[in-house]
C-alpha cells in the first residue's frame, strides 16, 4: 500500500513538472512571437474559393496581456473602422455611426477564414493551459486547453521547433474534438529591436473550402502605450499614434 | 449655492489646461518625428428608388394637393457625394465632413456634416469645437439619452449625419482594478443663435451637456445630463454587457423635464409641456452560423397615444378633404413640423436578423428588418441585400412594404411599398 502511494505520488509530481515545463514552453513561443507591448502594420488577404481576393491592412497596438487595439487602414470602405480588446470585452467602433458598440468575441470583422481571436490574439499562455504530446525530431507538439468558455477554441494542438522555440504550426478543435481549422507560420523575417519571427501566417479549414486567408506582418515594433490608448474614447483616434 | 454658467464654462476651459499640466504622460511627438498629412477619403452614393403610393391616403393627397401625379408608381433618382478631409500632426487635427443631395441642377443641396478642430493635449484629454457628430446611447436603432445626437433614422441607423456646433473636453483615466477598469468624463459646451433674425444668441442660454463613463465589472455604463435654460433639461443612464460570449445586452433610460409635446386636439394644434420617462431595452445576439439578431424595445413617453394618433389622423383627413385652398397646405406644413419622423407613438418593437453570406452566396449580406408599433399593430417590414463584389464597391437593393389599416401609423402612410437599388463608390 506504502508502495503504491508513492508511486502515485511521483506520477502526479512528474505529471505537475511535466505540465510546468510546457507553460514555460508557451510562454516562451509567446514572448518569441510578440513582445508585450507592441504597434505593428499587417495586411490580411481572404482569399475565396474561384480565385478573387479581398485585402485589408491593419494598424495595431497592444499592451501588456489583455489590450488590443486595432484599426483599418485600407480600403477606403472600411477605413477608421477599429476593434478594441479587454479581456473578454469587445467593442467596433463605425466612423459613420461615430461610437463604439459591443461585439463578442465571435463575431468576425473582417469575414474569411480568420477570425476576431485569430487577429486580435493575446497570448496564448494567457488563454490556454499547456501539455506535452508525442513530439517529432526537431518539433516539440504541445496540447492546448483553453482556461474558460469564452475562448474562441477550446483545443489546439501546437508545434514548435525544438532549437530556436519558432511556432510553426497550430490546429484549432472544438470541444467535441472537431478541427475547425489550421494555422500555418511561415517566412521567419528579422523586424528588429531583436524580433525574428514568421512573417507570414497562412490559414484554412475544413469548414471553408477551398478558401484561404493570409496575414503578413510588414512591421513590429517594442512600443509602450499609457492605459488610456485602450479605452472606447480613444477608439476614434487610434489614427493619432500611428507614425 | 448657484453658480452663474459663465463661471461653470471658465471652469470647464481652465480644467483642461490644468489636467495637462498634471498629466505626466503626453503625447511623444516632436514637430519632426510626427508625420503631418492631410488625407482625404469619402464615397459616392447613387440612388434609384421606386415608389408605390396610396393615392386614397390623406399624407399623399395633402403633399400632392396641387398637382397630383396621373399613376401611384413614382420614381426618384439622385446622387450623394460624400467628401471627407483630415488633418492632424503634432496632437492637433482638423476633421471636414460634407454631404451632398442632388436630384436636378435646380433641386440640390450641400449639407456641412462635421467640421471641428481638436487638440489632445495628452492621451487623457481632449479638446474639440467645432460642428460635430456625438453619439450617446447603446440602442442600435433608437437612443432615449442622444440628447445631443442628430435625429436617428431607426431605418439607417450607421447614415452618417449632420452635427452639433458645440466645443466639448473629455477626460480619460484608465484604472488597473477588477472593478473599475476605465472613466471618463466629457463636457459639452452647445451656444445658441436664438435672437430672431439675426446670428446672436444670448449668453445664457448657452446649453451644457455632460457624459460620465465607467467600464465597470465588465459592463459599459453612462450616466448623462442635458442641462438648458429654455429647453428641456433631460438626464439618463444607460448600460451594455455581453452576458455571454455570443449574447450582449443593453438598455437606456431618460427622463425628460418639461419637455413639448404637440397634439392635435378638436382639428387643431395643441402644444403642452410633460414630464416624461423614455427607456430602451436590447439585445444582440449572435448564432453558431454567424447570423446576427438585434431585438429592442423602446418607450418614448412624449409619443402620442391612440386617442392622440386617431385625431391626428382624423386632422389629416379633415385637411386633405377640405374645399378651402389654404387648409391643405397648412395641415401639410403642420404635420411636417410637428409630427414628423418614423416613430410618433409610444412603444415600439424593433428587429433584425441578417446573415453574411448565407449559402456560400459570395460577399451578399442580406437582412430582414421590422419596426413594430406595438400600440396600433401596425408595422413596416424591409428586406435588404448588400453585395460588395470588389473592394470599395457596394450594391444595394432594399425594399419596404408598410402594414396596417389606414388609420394606423404605418398602414397610413403615403408610400404602401419603396424600392431601392443603391451603388456606393469608396476612395
Amino acid at each position: 500500500m506504502r508502495t503504491l502511494s508513492m508511486l502515485i505520488l511521483t506520477i502526479l509530481f512528474a505529471l505537475n513538472v511535466t505540465a510546468q515545463d510546457a507553460n514555460k514552453l508557451l510562454k516562451e513561443v509567446d514572448d518569441n512571437l510578440m513582445p508585450e507591448s507592441y504597434e505593428s502594420i499587417r495586411k490580411l488577404i481572404n482569399e475565396e474559393a474561384d480565385g478573387s481576393k479581398k485585402e485589408f491592412t491593419f494598424y495595431t497596438v497592444k499592451k501588456g496581456k489583455d489590450k488590443i487595439a486595432m484599426l483599418y487602414i485600407s480600403p477606403a470602405s472600411e477605413k477608421g473602422r477599429s476593434t478594441l480588446r479587454l479581456g473578454e470585452n469587445m467593442w467596433l467602433y463605425i466612423p459613420s455611426a461615430n461610437r463604439p458598440i459591443r461585439i463578442t468575441s465571435l463575431q468576425s470583422v473582417v469575414g474569411g477564414v480568420f477570425n476576431n481571436a485569430d487577429i486580435m490574439q493575446l497570448e496564448y499562455s494567457t488563454e490556454y493551459d499547456a501539455t506535452y504530446t508525442k513530439g517529432t525530431d526537431t518539433e516539440n507538439i504541445l496540447d492546448l486547453k483553453a482556461k474558460n468558455k469564452t475562448v474562441a477554441y477550446d483545443k489546439l494542438k501546437m508545434w514548435i521547433t525544438k532549437d530556436k522555440k519558432i511556432l510553426r504550426k497550430v490546429e484549432a478543435y472544438s470541444a467535441s474534438g472537431m478541427l475547425i481549422k489550421t494555422l500555418e507560420f511561415k517566412d521567419d523575417k528579422n523586424f528588429g529591436g531583436g524580433i525574428t519571427r514568421p512573417s507570414l501566417i497562412e490559414t484554412y479549414s475544413p469548414l471553408y473550402k477551398g478558401y484561404r486567408s493570409l496575414m503578413i506582418y510588414q512591421t513590429i515594433k517594442k512600443r509602450q502605450f499609457p492605459d488610456e490608448v485602450f479605452t472606447q474614447n480613444y477608439m476614434g483616434r487610434l489614427g493619432d499614434l500611428k507614425k | 449655492m448657484k453658480f452663474p454658467k459663465w463661471f461653470i464654462i471658465v471652469l470647464m476651459l481652465a480644467s483642461s489646461a490644468i489636467v495637462y499640466g498634471q498629466e505626466n504622460e503626453t503625447l511623444p511627438f516632436t514637430e519632426d518625428e510626427q508625420e503631418k498629412k492631410l488625407e482625404w477619403n469619402g464615397n459616392l452614393d447613387v440612388k434609384y428608388s421606386l415608389f408605390n403610393m396610396d393615392q386614397n391616403s390623406a399624407q399623399y393627397k395633402l403633399q400632392f394637393f396641387k398637382d397630383p401625379p396621373a399613376t401611384s408608381m413614382l420614381s426618384q433618382y439622385r446622387i450623394e457625394p460624400y467628401l471627407n478631409a483630415e488633418y492632424r500632426t503634432n496632437g492637433l487635427g482638423f476633421v471636414l465632413k460634407t454631404h451632398a443631395s442632388y436630384y436636378s441642377d435646380s433641386n440640390s443641396r450641400f449639407d456641412l456634416f462635421e467640421a471641428y478642430a481638436s487638440f489632445n493635449p495628452s492621451f487623457n484629454t481632449n479638446l474639440q469645437a467645432g460642428k460635430r457628430v456625438y453619439s450617446w446611447g447603446k440602442g442600435y436603432a433608437f437612443n432615449p439619452v442622444g440628447f445631443v445626437n442628430p435625429v436617428k433614422d431607426p431605418e439607417n441607423p450607421e447614415l452618417a449625419q449632420a452635427g452639433l456646433l458645440s466645443a466639448n473636453f473629455e477626460y480619460i483615466k484608465s484604472i488597473s482594478s477588477d472593478a473599475l477598469q476605465s472613466f471618463s468624463f466629457l463636457a459639452v459646451l452647445i451656444p445658441t443663435t436664438d435672437i430672431a433674425g439675426t446670428s446672436f444668441g444670448e449668453f445664457n442660454n448657452t446649453d451644457i451637456a455632460l457624459k460620465s463613463s465607467f467600464l465597470l465589472w465588465d459592463t459599459d455604463i453612462d450616466l448623462l445630463a442635458y442641462y438648458s435654460v429654455n429647453k428641456p433639461k433631460r438626464f439618463g443612464f444607460d448600460f451594455a454587457r455581453n452576458i455571454q460570449d455570443n449574447i450582449e445586452i443593453h438598455g437606456e433610460l431618460s427622463f425628460n423635464q418639461n419637455i413639448e409635446k404637440f397634439a392635435i386636439i378638436n382639428n387643431s394644434l395643441y402644444n403642452s409641456r410633460v414630464d416624461s420617462y423614455s427607456y430602451l431595452i436590447g439585445l444582440r445576439y449572435l448564432d453558431a452560423s454567424n447570423t446576427t439578431i438585434i431585438a429592442e424595445y423602446y418607450h418614448t413617453g412624449a409619443g402620442l397615444s391612440m386617442d392622440e394618433y386617431s385625431q391626428y389622423s382624423e386632422f389629416l383627413k379633415n385637411g386633405a378633404a377640405s374645399s378651402n385652398p389654404m387648409v391643405a397646405p397648412q395641415t401639410l406644413n403642420t404635420s411636417l413640423t410637428h409630427f414628423r419622423g418614423t416613430t410618433l407613438m409610444q412603444d415600439y418593437l424593433y428587429l433584425k436578423v441578417s446573415q453574411p453570406e448565407p449559402f456560400d452566396w459570395l460577399y451578399f449580406t442580406p437582412s430582414l428588418y421590422t419596426i413594430y408599433n406595438l400600440i396600433d399593430n401596425s408595422f413596416l417590414l424591409s428586406f435588404q441585400m448588400s453585395y460588395k463584389p470588389v473592394t470599395n464597391t457596394e450594391f444595394i437593393f432594399w425594399t419596404t412594404m408598410f402594414v396596417g389599416d389606414r388609420s394606423t401609423e404605418y398602414g397610413g402612410k403615403q408610400v404602401q411599398q419603396r424600392m431601392e437599388l443603391w451603388m456606393r463608390v469608396f476612395f
